[in-house]
């Protein structure tokens, strides 16, 4: 018998020999050194190449249950929701600038109630393919968002609340960030998309609503409600220069947090960085794909108890505590909040998912 | 026989995980795309629900590899932002910097070549493998040799090449 080839040795070692040849191989190899050496070769070889292919593996996660599954034929669940964010939130931020640029037009008593109760989306997708369209349309989207907690401040008519509303909103983009779409945009471009950043920040917002014409830095489009109470406590400056937060090493964030960073423990860590204030707030930076960079914004919970206690208060009125809840929760001692260009679903499917970082 | 399917599910999931894995290179997603699969079988209720499922899986693989060419400039934007010098987790780093070659060893390879080892790894029989690839059983181990020998061969290559050492 002539020496063996490395594919037989390869079906060999791998168990896949059919019994007839595996025992004629055998005992050609009792016989033959040089096919012993190749042997040993080969399954060295086999065994790197196994080794390589296991350093590239996901991390293992348990398989979501198999009834979850059979309830949820889903196909490519968040691709589309995400396409379909973004384009709301443009087109948001598009109809609030539009609307912001001149407030003097704002709205008199002849808007009807029933704007009010458009959809938010609906409401977007028309101030985009029709920026020029009623004013009443384009003001529908934030009203909605903010409908519950004006009426709660304002006995006034639907048309008051909204404007409100809008002027609420408008302070809390100066005082805090928001989540959602945050466009750049001084108030006589703000119908202009290009400076629409992809950074998503979160907001609270303020009670105190000024009396100052509104001219706007930033249009900010909260997927949040207004909560009262937390008027008491101011929120951290500047949330949406995070991404000129200085970065910091893994040690570091560990110091500042006292804990372990968490994060979604299968992905890609980019980067880490901290508040460049005193409140300890670490962010942490992490690749959902190629093109997707969440932020994962932590601090130890006490840092911020006044805000917290009060919120807590407020959150007891059920519907609002079930969105603002999911969109911050605590983690070990980490208060940890979560944004990216993401739908707001797809951003608390992944909060959930939230772990100290292995 | 939606019981064979539940069955498959819990012995094939993490493999096809790790198929997908090796072909988006993104855990999520391969996670999403392998429910999926899951999702159509039952369905579709296939004879063969393994073989049934890598075949589909390779096919969405594919899907997803011309969509992410088509976002490939949003990609090289992505990565023109400055990394995080020394700061980021080293051994995140190091992970991500070995997941990197060997992936790109692995794109060495031919298709076909990379497909068995692939298919091999996530723990398919040489049977499987040929019904799969269409190559006959006996070419099977021949390709396999050859795969892992290229594998090696491109990594340490790749290695040597870049610029970062491996550690210990």
């Amino acid at each position: 018998m002539s020496h063996v080839d490395e594919g037989t040795l390869h079906a060999y070692l791998d168990g896949e020999l059919p019994s007839a040849e595996r025992a004629a191989l055998e005992a050609h190899l009792a016989a033959c050194a040089t096919c012993r050496a190749s042997l040993d070769e080969e399954r060295a070889l086999l065994e790197r190449a196994t080794t390589l292919l296991g350093s590239a593996r996901p991390v293992e996660r348990p398989a979501p249950p198999f009834d979850q599954l059979q309830r949820t034929p889903k196909p490519s669940p968040w691709r589309v929701r995400r396409a379909y964010a973004w384009a709301a939130s443009i087109a948001l931020a598009l109809g609030l600038g539009y609307y912001l640029r001149n407030p003097r037009l704002a709205p008199g008593p002849a808007a009807t109630p029933a704007t009010v109760d458009q959809p938010v989306v609906v409401a977007a997708d028309r101030a985009a393919s029709e920026r020029v369209s009623t004013r009443e349309e384009k003001r529908a989207a934030p009203v909605r968002l903010r409908q519950r907690a004006a009426d709660s401040l304002m006995p006034a008519s639907a048309d008051e609340r909204a404007r409100v509303a809008l002027q609420r909103q408008t302070d809390s983009a100066r005082q805090a960030p928001a989540i959602g779409v945050v466009a750049s945009a001084p108030s006589a471009q703000a119908d202009s998309v290009a400076p629409a950043t992809t950074e998503a920040l979160r907001a609270r917002d303020s009670t105190a609503y000024a009396r100052e014409p509104l001219r706007l830095e930033e249009v900010v489009v909260t997927g949040r409600a207004a909560t009262n109470a937390a008027a008491a406590a101011p929120a951290p400056q500047n949330r949406l220069a995070a991404t000129a937060w200085p970065i910091i090493s893994r040690s570091a964030a560990r110091s500042l947090l006292g804990t372990d960073p968490v994060g979604l423990p299968g992905l890609t860590t980019r980067r880490i960085r901290r508040s460049p204030g005193t409140d300890g707030t670490v962010v942490v930076e992490q690749a959902v794909d190629s093109s997707t960079v969440i932020q994962i914004i932590q601090r130890p919970a006490g840092t911020n108890a006044l805000y917290d206690s009060a919120a807590k208060g407020y959150l007891n009125r059920s519907a609002e505590r079930e969105r603002a809840d999911r969109l911050a929760r605590f983690v070990g001692r980490l208060r940890v909040e979560i944004t990216g260009p993401l739908s707001v679903d797809s951003l608390n499917r992944l909060l959930e998912q939230v772990a100290p970082l292995p | 026989m939606p019981d064979d399917i539940a069955e498959v599910y819990r012995n094939t999931y993490p493999a096809l995980v790790r198929f997908l894995y090796r072909k988006v290179w993104d855990a999520e997603r391969a996670e999403d795309l392998a429910q999926e699969a899951f999702a159509r079988a039952l369905v579709h209720r296939p004879e063969n629900a393994r073989g049934w499922l890598f075949v589909v899986a390779a096919n969405m693989a594919r899907d997803e590899a011309r969509r992410a060419a088509r976002e490939k400039r949003h990609l090289i934007l992505l990565k023109s932002e400055p990394d995080a010098v020394p700061g980021t987790l080293e051994e995140d780093i190091d992970t991500d910097a070995q997941r990197t070659r060997v992936r790109a060893a692995l794109e060495q390879l031919t298709p076909r070549d990379r497909e068995a080892l692939l298919l091999w790894d996530a723990g398919m029989s040489y049977d499987e493998i040929a019904a799969q690839t269409g190559l006959a059983r006996g070419a099977i181990g021949t390709t396999l040799a050859r795969a892992r020998r290229r594998l090696v061969e491109a990594y340490d290559a790749g290695r040597e090449g870049g610029q970062h050492v491996a550690r210990g």
